[in-house]
């Protein structure tokens, strides 16, 4: 935490940023502030905090009304596969983003069972033993078609339309999203037409999803959106060898055209 | 006709207006025999096949889906058919995973001189659809008693 604490505000005296994204705490509970030269004084009490927030989402918002501004940001493991992914999609600018990756704690681990909880360059070394675990993927792959039909016929039957999903993913970033588009979607129904509007989400998700899980941990009724999505993620790590947040230098096979680079595979 | 209890799958066809389609015309012109379960979407290029069309196709109750195109380097467009193989093989994989089967969406290429191709897809597809049964979307009750299964 000293660490951090130092590094913002040396950061933040040298001008080498304009900003700094991360959390504070506001009694006990820790939010999202945006640390300025003029706040310098809340330094102490900012937080790397048991919780999580899509800060890179925050970002953006921050990002697009002062685009010449460089900032820094908080990033945990899954903040930083979420930058890359916004740096490729051109909703952040590599050169105006200075990243400070702090590791999850031992129990976030344990919780999250990412793929890779630390970040490429952190504050403090502390690397937590990761704990990945893709049972639920395996469990519902080796159900049958038909119970595998009637398991997400069930869960996704208990979606309220909340779009809480949608509205805390980092990579959804959309000016106008599909899941609004009134001919694919009607409005005021609930559940949504099973199992159509989770698909398309799920179908936006590949080449994009981070496998952070805030989705699952927004949902309010407890639908395991995460194994969906880790399982598009899968998909396309197989059939077009990209996974997103992870490769800097590859270009998402899905936003280009003419590759030649894929066969269908049966 | 001698069964007439016999399923007969609804399988739409999204055929690319410069090769496949043309395919299914020729097929005709051939005075060819095929499934009539098949029935074609005449669209511009395999790539204008959105996946909401072919999610909205399963939603509205097709048993099947075939998107049909140029072969690989004869697209009008270039390159459109490339991004429909992505596109496509990532949804086989995603409605597998939901439980509806990746045999029931099918990318075939079809050019406009293959109309007997594009006959014996649409009878090998109808054959394959036919032995899946329908599609379990069309198991889903209505809105109402999904809310009430619910609770």
């Amino acid at each position: 935490m000293e660490a951090l604490k130092n590094k913002v505000k040396e950061l933040l005296e040298s001008g080498g940023i304009a900003g700094f994204l991360g959390l504070r705490n506001f009694g006990s509970e820790p939010f999202p502030f945006l640390f300025t030269r003029d706040t310098a004084a809340e330094i102490e009490k900012i937080t790397t905090g048991a919780v999580r927030y899509p800060l890179s989402k925050i970002l953006i918002r921050i990002a697009a009304v002062y685009p010449d501004a460089t900032l820094g940001i908080m990033c945990r493991a899954c903040d930083e596969r979420a930058i890359i992914e916004l740096f490729k999609n051109t909703k952040l600018r590599s050169d105006k983003v200075i990243t400070i990756g702090i590791s999850c704690t031992d129990d976030l681990v344990q919780a999250c069972t990412c793929e890779k909880p630390h970040p490429s360059n952190m504050i403090a070394e502390a690397r937590p033993q990761k704990t990945f675990d893709r049972s639920d993927v395996q469990k519902i792959a080796s159900m049958t078609l038909e119970q595998r039909f009637d398991f997400w016929t069930e869960q996704l039957g208990k979606c309220i339309k909340c779009y809480g999903c949608r509205n805390i993913c980092p990579v959804c970033f959309c000016d106008v999203c599909t899941l609004e588009d009134q001919p694919l979607v009607k409005r005021g129904e609930i559940p949504p037409e099973l199992p159509s509007f989770h698909l398309t989400r799920a179908y936006h998700m590949a080449g994009r999803c981070v496998d952070c899980g805030l989705c699952e941990e927004a949902c309010p009724v407890d639908i395991p959106l995460r194994t969906l999505y880790r399982r598009v993620r899968e998909s396309v790590k197989e059939l077009l060898d990209y996974l997103p947040g992870e490769e800097r230098d590859k270009v998402p096979p899905i936003q280009i055209l003419g590759d030649g680079l894929f066969e269908i595979r049966d | 006709m001698e069964n007439s209890s016999r399923f007969e799958p609804k399988i739409i066809a999204f055929c690319c207006n410069w090769c496949s389609y043309a395919g299914a015309d020729l097929a005709g012109g051939m005075r060819l025999k095929y499934s009539a379960n098949i029935i074609p979407i005449r669209v511009m290029c395999s790539a204008r096949v959105s996946p909401h069309f072919i999610i909205r196709a399963f939603q509205e109750g097709a048993d099947g889906v075939l998107v049909a195109g140029c072969h690989i380097g004869d697209c009008h467009y270039l390159k459109g058919n490339y991004i429909a193989i992505k596109r496509v093989a990532i949804l086989r994989e995603l409605i597998d995973f939901l439980g509806i089967s990746k045999e029931r969406l099918r990318l075939e290429w079809i050019a406009g001189s293959e109309g007997d191709k594009y006959a014996r897809v649409a009878d090998e597809f109808t054959e394959k659809v036919c032995s899946l049964g329908p599609s379990p979307i069309k198991r889903i009750p209505f809105r109402e008693k999904a809310v009430a299964m619910v609770g």
